[in-house]
């Protein structure tokens, strides 16, 4: 489904490598999580993905079924099924949520032919999701994210993606900042949504996610390049010891 | 000028006014007050309009109008016939209600700031109306302006007088087809109400002053909105006089303008005289290409004006490095208890939220659309009537589709 290669990413602003040469392939179906040290390059990778501006691309390559995703302008990467839950949602004053995910739900249908969804059947399936998350009516009515408090803020991402039916979804981060139980209804959010034809990249720092959503891959990612790959035993073996196992991977390799 | 048919109250005040005009300083770029102006509203050039498709300058068409101002003259539609009556017609009268109130509010303006143009004006009306009201509105008033292009140098000129406890909303649409000079006087009493949305000038090439002078009693609410959509060479100046105490005036534009060389003038003078008022100033411009806004809103306190609250907010979103935003705040203050805040911001549309809602599929000139709707929200939501306010955001909404896309 997803298969980078080699990718080599720098800021635009300045001559700053962030990404250093990343290969990662992901298969439908397949749960990918990836952790590391604060600044390793994650967030910067999943922006890369999602196709925002700031960044120049000096290597390699991203396929996403076969094409180029790079190519992709970022709303045709959204209607191609990526979707990016941001580790930093930002409020949108002034743009009301309904709004805005009624309009984003049917501009992705529009554009892949699809019909668009009528008034009634988008607020049925909104308040159905907004249910099974726990998100208040009020919290719909308001502006995007203005006043939500950041697990809040991370509970609409997920309604987003529940909405949207991507394929492909990155998970920036969503753990953090929610409390056990949020924790609990955004991992079976995320685990009623999986199906051999969706594909995650979960990013997290925490252990405890993959005990919900069990990856079956876990990367370890330091100073922008991928130094090792297991299985979820590596994320319990970083939960104790750190990455100072894996800092000098990351030196070795250059 | 040949006056056909003018009261002796007209002739007299006329023969006054003309003798002090001598001592109103000329428009000019050495004035502080016009220095960054299109000074084009002063020139009475009448433009070549074969080149011009004007089915395109009918202006905003929100509504059905009720009194149409056609070239020289106004047509009624009949329900408000008794209501309305032609400027013309009032200044031949010698017993008119608007012997009390013609010119006065002009006049009184001239002793703040020089607006020659507004004398002009009250030399020589040629068309506008006037209007008396006694009993509330229930329905808004809707005046639509078809001015013709072989009305050159129109002067406009209109009386609006609104008695105690009487509300009413009046809605001005259309455009001008010459250049225009318009002057409104506007005269509220205690506890009365008037919402005036001014949605003319849409698309409008011809240059145009419209002056609002406007004087009001205790407890009276004073609401105005404008509409500039695309103006090439559009000023206004509004000026008002809180008289009362516990007044509440609120002052809204929205500018909007991408055409070359196109310009938005807006001038607010609020004047608090008494105590216990509210006035409120919302000023949003999205500009794109050459285009410039220009916002001056003062507010001046009297000294026996204690607990003012007077707000002001002028705020442009700049979708070019070449648009401009013009903005002079002043605050004059004599009293000691007031709270009054003025803020100006100049900002392009913000990267971080445009990728946000492109990422989840928003095409690209909706996602512009709905972050400029946001922008101006602040201005808009100073319409009080929900359904006017969302008519107008509705339309605002579709000429942003239209015009702002890459
Ligand atoms: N737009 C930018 N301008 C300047 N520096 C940037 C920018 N984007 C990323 N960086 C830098 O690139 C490095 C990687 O940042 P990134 O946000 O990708 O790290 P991360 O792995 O997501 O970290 P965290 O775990 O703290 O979220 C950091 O050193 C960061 O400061
Ligand atoms: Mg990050």
């Amino acid at each position: 489904m997803l298969k980078i290669d080699n990718l080599k990413v720098s800021l635009e602003e300045e001559d700053k490598q962030i990404i250093k040469g990343l290969s990662l392939s992901i298969n439908p179906g397949e749960v990918h999580a990836i952790m590391g040290p604060n600044g390793s390059g994650k967030s910067t990778l999943s922006s890369v993905l999602a196709g925002k501006d700031g960044y120049t691309v000096n290597h390699g390559n991203v396929k996403f079924d076969g094409s180029d995703l790079l190519d992709a302008e970022v709303e045709e990467r959204a209607a191609l099924g990526i979707f990016l839950a941001f580790q930093y949602p930002i409020e949108i004053p002034g743009v009301g949520n309904m709004n805005f995910l009624r309009t984003a739900l049917n501009s992705q249908r529009k554009t892949r032919g699809q019909e668009e969804l009528n008034a009634a059947d988008f607020l049925k399936l909104v308040r159905s999701i907004a249910k099974d998350l726990e998100i208040s009516d009020e919290m719909m009515k308001r502006p995007v994210n203005v006043g939500a408090s950041g697990g809040e803020k991370k509970r609409n991402e997920i309604l987003q993606m529940c909405l949207l039916e991507p394929r492909f979804v990155i998970l920036d981060e969503t753990d953090s900042g929610l409390d056990v139980d949020a924790m609990k209804l955004v991992s079976k959010g995320v685990n009623n949504f999986l199906s051999s034809s969706r594909s995650f990249l979960v990013i997290t720092h925490y252990q405890r996610l993959l005990n919900y959503i069990i990856p079956d891959y876990v990367h370890i990612m330091v100073d922008g390049r991928i130094v090792k790959t297991g299985d979820k035993k590596l994320a319990l073996h970083v939960e104790e010891t750190g990455y100072k196992d894996f800092l000098q991977l990351g030196k070795e390799k250059h | 000028m040949n006056h056909v048919n003018t009261s002796d109250w007209y002739n007299s005040l006329r023969q006054k006014l003309e003798s002090d005009s001598s001592s109103i300083e000329k428009v000019s770029r050495r004035s502080e007050y016009w220095r960054k102006s299109n000074l084009d509203i002063v020139s009475d050039l009448v433009h070549n309009t074969s080149q011009i498709d004007l089915s395109n300058l009918k202006g905003t068409c929100l509504f059905e109008p009720d009194l149409t101002v056609l070239g020289d003259i106004i047509e009624l539609a009949s329900e408000e016939s008794d209501l309305v009556s032609s400027i013309m017609d009032v200044i031949a009268d010698e017993e008119s209600f608007a012997k009390n109130f013609f010119g006065r509010l002009e006049e009184k303006s001239q002793k703040l700031i020089p607006r020659p143009l507004a004398r002009d004006n009250s030399l020589s009306p040629k068309v506008g109306y006037a209007l008396s009201l006694s009993d509330s509105f229930k329905k808004p008033l809707i005046i639509h302006n078809k001015t013709k292009t072989s009305a050159s140098n129109c002067f406009q000129r209109n009386l609006i007088v609104i008695k105690d406890d009487v509300e009413a909303t009046i809605i001005e649409t259309g455009s001008n087809l010459s250049v225009c000079n318009s002057v409104t006087e506007i005269y509220l009493g205690e506890n009365a109400k008037l919402n005036f949305l001014d949605l003319t000038g849409e698309n409008n090439i011809f240059p145009k002053i419209a002056h609002k002078f406007c004087d009001i009693a205790e407890n009276a609410t004073f609401n105005h909105f404008g509409l500039r959509l695309n103006t090439k060479a559009t000023r206004t100046e509004i000026e008002l006089h809180l008289n009362g105490h516990g007044i509440n005036t609120s002052i809204a534009n929205v500018s909007l303008i991408n055409k070359r060389d196109h310009f938005s003038d807006e001038n607010v003078l609020v004047n608090h005289n008494s105590y216990e008022c509210k006035s409120r100033q919302v000023f949003k411009s999205v500009l794109e290409n050459d285009c410039t806004s220009i916002v001056r809103g003062k507010i001046y306190v009297a000294p026996e004006a204690q607990k003012t609250d007077g707000y002001q907010s002028s705020r442009s979103l700049l979708l070019s490095e070449k648009s401009k935003f013009l903005c002079k705040p002043e605050l004059e203050i004599y009293a000691d208890d007031v709270i009054c805040s003025h803020g100006s911001t100049s900002s392009s549309l913000d990267k971080e939220s445009l990728f946000y809602l492109l990422s989840r599929g928003v095409l690209k000139d909706k996602a512009k659309e709905m972050l400029i709707t946001a922008f101006i929200s602040e201005a808009l939501d100073e319409v009080e009537d929900e359904g006017i306010r969302s008519a107008l955001g509705h339309y605002i909404g579709n000429w942003t589709s239209c015009f702002f896309h890459e």
